[in-house]
């Protein structure tokens, strides 16, 4: 149900007499503590990291305490594990989400009690596989135990490596978090994002100094660019050194607004206005420095903020394919990555400056893994018993299915997650996110993977002297009128787009397909599957389709997705290229 | 007593059973990490359940208060038929079981409070005047309760009729969630709450009739504990000048009456809740103290 209010004007800014304003005062308050508490949480990650073992059994133990006691427990036998921690994983069998749906009906009635003996405080919201959000129950244990303490460790990196970023109020751009008045409720709860750390649940929940920042509050518009312009009203200008996000994409986005919406900003600059109301004392240095900036051809952020020292953001997987742009608008700037997590968990959280890999977070959860090519999704859906590793039994080099027990009350879940080990460093696997499990797509047996896709691609580009960059691939039906055969669309950034390329490209990925996944050439050579085709489209083309899909809502955890199941892109893409597909 | 100057803790959320004829009812318990200081047992009302105390739980057992709502049967997660009390004597037996349970969980050092939200005080002054019920407990907190309700609204031909009542068609309380609330989040979960319980059957009535004889005709002393009403400083559902004059004859000088500022029936979906935790766990804790010699 909707309960959204009338909108509400933007407030004044607080500036009482003889001192800063509330928000300032919060920041410099909470600066220290902040700063404390994030150092002791990645020394405490850092201490785990050295024990994973203990920190494993530790997560289990605590686990089995939460939930040992619930309802679903008890009503299944699994209690028994509280006496035999070792039989967990012959006890409790491997779950997906919907296998939690019955359970997590029956807590939103009870608020607790169910799945875990903790209060849900909220629901979390986030994409369901059948268009139907998802429930992922936020307790106030998992809050305390483990999401906070997360979010502190991974700052805890980003203050040891750069601790400018706590120089003064306007230091930090903050867009991973964001405080949304929530207007959809679960039997009285909140479901929200859990990127929307709005309100605050008590004084232990999410607080960092800019919590108070009048471009950081509810009272900012809740669309994606409603919300950039007032950040960037209140930041350009300022000595900005660091800017937070989890897609990249999200900074891309405001490169692009800020050349979208430069001469509002201007004006508003200039007259001492925000969105037409009087809001302080005109900024003619800064109004005029933008007017610089924007006059300058494929201007980059640190024309706009030469002090920017920082980003961070998802830098691996299909993120990376952001690699290029980013290095373009942010030339110079040093970058770290988000932690790898998703709304059901945290998996790991960076410790240093390594972009393409990280510690897995043993102390968030309790971690099991299966080799990715056993075809788990097949098994689980059959009930069969699957027997899973250990983080200390995997190996290098090798890519896992990744299972996890968290202290919501989500015990052993298959996230569908495919994991690539990079090392072990005492004891603790390095690893990073490679690709979701299973078949992308199969219109007759070819059971094509995302990952052979990609690589096709990268091969097919190869042969033409391109890098990877953005794409998006799509299927293709057959038209019944038309005698054609189904087959695959692929829509990929190029220098220069033409009939040509579109060709010669389509040839190398469709023969690099085929020598990657053998049923796909069969099906082809059988004539049962048309020949892969690839468009070609200018640079930029496919960040503005991916921008164009952004909307309230969904702003801050929107992400950009290679893999589409239609193809409803290619025509909104091809006239980008003047609807001279081919 | 409680420590001002910790964190907020990770209290505890947990459902058990409590074993009664013919099955086990479901008894929801909020508590603190640690030991309890002290105890509250709440009865709800005609269309509420514990389901309806997530934001009041949580509270009381950060303030190291250990909170017990026993879903009475038939209503919200216990088993029992929908809309239909069952006698009096198992509804007595049914919550001092619970009651009972919930003492020993908490021990005999922990002061343990009894707590009536609306119907729920009708249900808690009838066990409190049932000679079987043998439990201690240190204070009583009636809260926006009719008590005597049945009595003072109908006369005397209404009574008999009512009490010979043993109909199985539906009566409507009438309740309506503008009259608990003025809050659209919380309006908005009684309206689609499909736990709740907003019609009863006939012979139900009598029941209720005959649980307020127990309390208005007693047949035992209560013992001596602190006892208060409260409520809003006005009520839409309740008659507070008639609930209060019921309370303080069957209560005497232990009464209290105390008052908060709201206008809405459901204290704990207004402003003052939070309020009203933190009174209820001082007025428990306090019970608790050792004044003697």
């Amino acid at each position: 149900m909707d309960l959204s209010p009338a909108p509400r004007l933007p407030d004044l800014p607080e500036d009482p007499a003889g001192g800063p304003p509330a928000w300032q005062r919060h920041w410099h308050k909470r600066r220290s503590s902040f700063a404390d508490e994030c150092h002791q949480a990645r020394a405490a990650l850092l201490d785990d990291l050295k024990q994973p073992a203990l920190a494993q059994q530790r997560v289990l133990a605590d686990v089995i305490d939460m939930s040992a006691g619930s309802v679903h427990w008890r009503e299944r036998g699994y209690d028994v594990v509280a006496g035999q921690p070792e039989r967990f994983r012959s006890v409790l069998p491997i779950m997906r989400y919907d296998d939690f749906v019955p359970e997590i009906e029956r807590e939103t009635r009870t608020k607790g009690g169910i799945l875990t003996c903790s209060p849900v405080l909220r629901w979390l919201k986030t994409s369901g596989t059948t268009g139907t959000p998802k429930r992922v129950p936020y307790t106030l244990h998992w809050l305390l135990t483990y999401r906070i303490p997360a979010m502190k460790a991974m700052w805890g990196t980003y203050l040891a490596h750069h601790p400018e970023l706590l120089d003064h109020p306007y230091a930090t751009l903050d867009t991973q978090t964001v405080r949304e008045d929530v207007y959809d409720f679960v039997h009285g709860i909140q479901h929200q994002a859990i990127s929307n750390r709005h309100p605050r649940i008590n004084t232990l929940d999410w607080n960092p100094p800019w919590y108070e920042s009048p471009w950081f509050g509810p009272d900012v518009p809740s669309t994606h660019e409603g919300r950039m312009y007032h950040r960037l009203r209140h930041l350009v200008g300022r000595r900005l050194h660091y800017i937070s996000a989890i897609n990249p994409s999200t900074l891309i986005s405001l490169r692009d607004l800020i050349e979208q919406h430069g001469d509002r900003l201007v004006r508003e600059l200039r007259a001492g206005t925000l969105d037409g109301h009087p809001f302080g004392e005109p900024d003619e240095s800064a109004a005029a420095h933008l007017e610089r900036v924007l006059a300058t051809p494929d201007f980059s952020l640190t024309d706009l903020w030469p002090s920017l020292t920082l980003y961070t953001c998802w830098l691996s997987a299909s993120a990376g394919l952001y690699a290029a742009r980013l290095d373009a608008i942010l030339p110079g700037v040093a970058k770290l990555p988000f932690m790898s997590c998703g709304t059901e968990g945290v998996t790991t959280i960076p410790v240093d400056d390594s972009l393409d890999s990280q510690p897995l977070a043993v102390g968030q959860a309790f971690f099991e893994f299966v080799p990715a090519e056993v075809p788990l999704g097949s098994l689980v859906e059959a009930g069969t018993p699957v027997e899973t590793l250990l983080f200390d039994e995997i190996e290098a080099g090798r890519e896992y299915h990744l299972i996890m027990t968290q202290g919501n009350g989500l015990y052993r879940l298959w996230t569908g997650d495919i994991y690539l080990v990079d090392r072990i460093v005492d004891g603790t696997p390095w690893i990073h996110f490679v690709h979701r499990d299973g078949v992308y797509h199969s219109f007759t047996g070819e059971k094509i993977t995302e990952t052979q896709v990609t690589d096709a691609i990268r091969a097919g580009l190869a042969d033409s002297g391109l890098d990877l960059g953005l794409y998006l691939c799509g299927p293709r039906w057959a038209d019944p009128s038309n005698d054609d055969l189904p087959g695959y669309v692929v829509v990929t950034e190029a220098p220069e787009p033409s009939p040509e390329l579109d060709r010669t490209l389509s040839v190398a990925v469709d023969e690099a397909l085929s020598g990657i996944n053998i049923e796909y050439a069969s099906k082809r050579t059988s004539g049962r599957l048309g020949a892969i085709e690839v468009v070609t489209v200018p640079h930029e083309a496919i960040t503005g389709y991916v921008e164009s899909r952004r909307h309230s809502g969904n702003t801050t955890q929107y992400k950009y997705t290679p893999f589409q199941q239609d193809i409803d892109f290619v025509d909104a893409l091809a006239g980008v290229r003047g609807g001279n597909r081919q | 007593m409680i420590d001002t100057k910790r964190s907020p803790q990770s209290v505890r959320r947990e459902i058990v059973g409590v074993p009664v004829a013919g099955g086990e009812l479901a008894l929801h318990l909020w508590r603190p990490r640690g030991e309890a200081k002290g105890a509250v047992f709440y009865f709800h009302g005609l269309q509420s359940h514990a389901g309806w105390l997530w934001e009041v739980g949580p509270q009381f057992a950060d303030n190291d208060i250990a909170f017990f709502v026993l879903d009475r049967r038939g209503s919200g997660i216990s088993q029992g038929e929908r809309y239909d009390l069952p006698d009096v004597r198992t509804i007595l037996d049914d919550y001092a079981a619970a009651v009972a349970q919930a003492r020993r969980t908490v021990g005999d050092e922990v002061p343990l409070s009894l707590f009536g939200h609306c119907l729920g005080g009708s249900f808690m002054a009838a066990l409190m005047h049932d000679e079987s019920f043998t439990t201690r407990y240190d204070a009583a907190i009636f809260c926006s309760s009719w008590l005597g309700k049945l009595h003072a609204t109908l006369d005397a031909d209404q009574l008999t009729a009512l009490a010979a009542e043993r109909g199985t068609g539906l009566w409507d309380a009438g309740l309506r969630s503008e009259d608990f609330t003025h809050d659209p989040r919380h309006r908005e979960f009684i309206d689609r709450d499909d736990l709740a319980v907003r019609e009863l059957t006939r012979r139900s009535r009598a029941t209720l009739l005959e649980l307020e004889r127990v309390y208005l005709n007693p047949t035992r002393q209560l013992p001596p504990v602190p006892a208060a009403f409260v409520s809003g400083l006005s009520d839409p559902i309740v008659d507070l000048d008639d609930a209060r004059a019921t309370f303080l004859r069957m209560v005497g000088p232990q009464a209290a009456l105390l008052q908060f500022a709201t206008d809405r029936h459901y204290l704990f979906y207004t402003g003052v809740r939070a309020r009203l935790v933190d009174w209820a766990t001082t007025f428990t804790l306090l019970s608790g103290l050792d004044r003697h010699a």
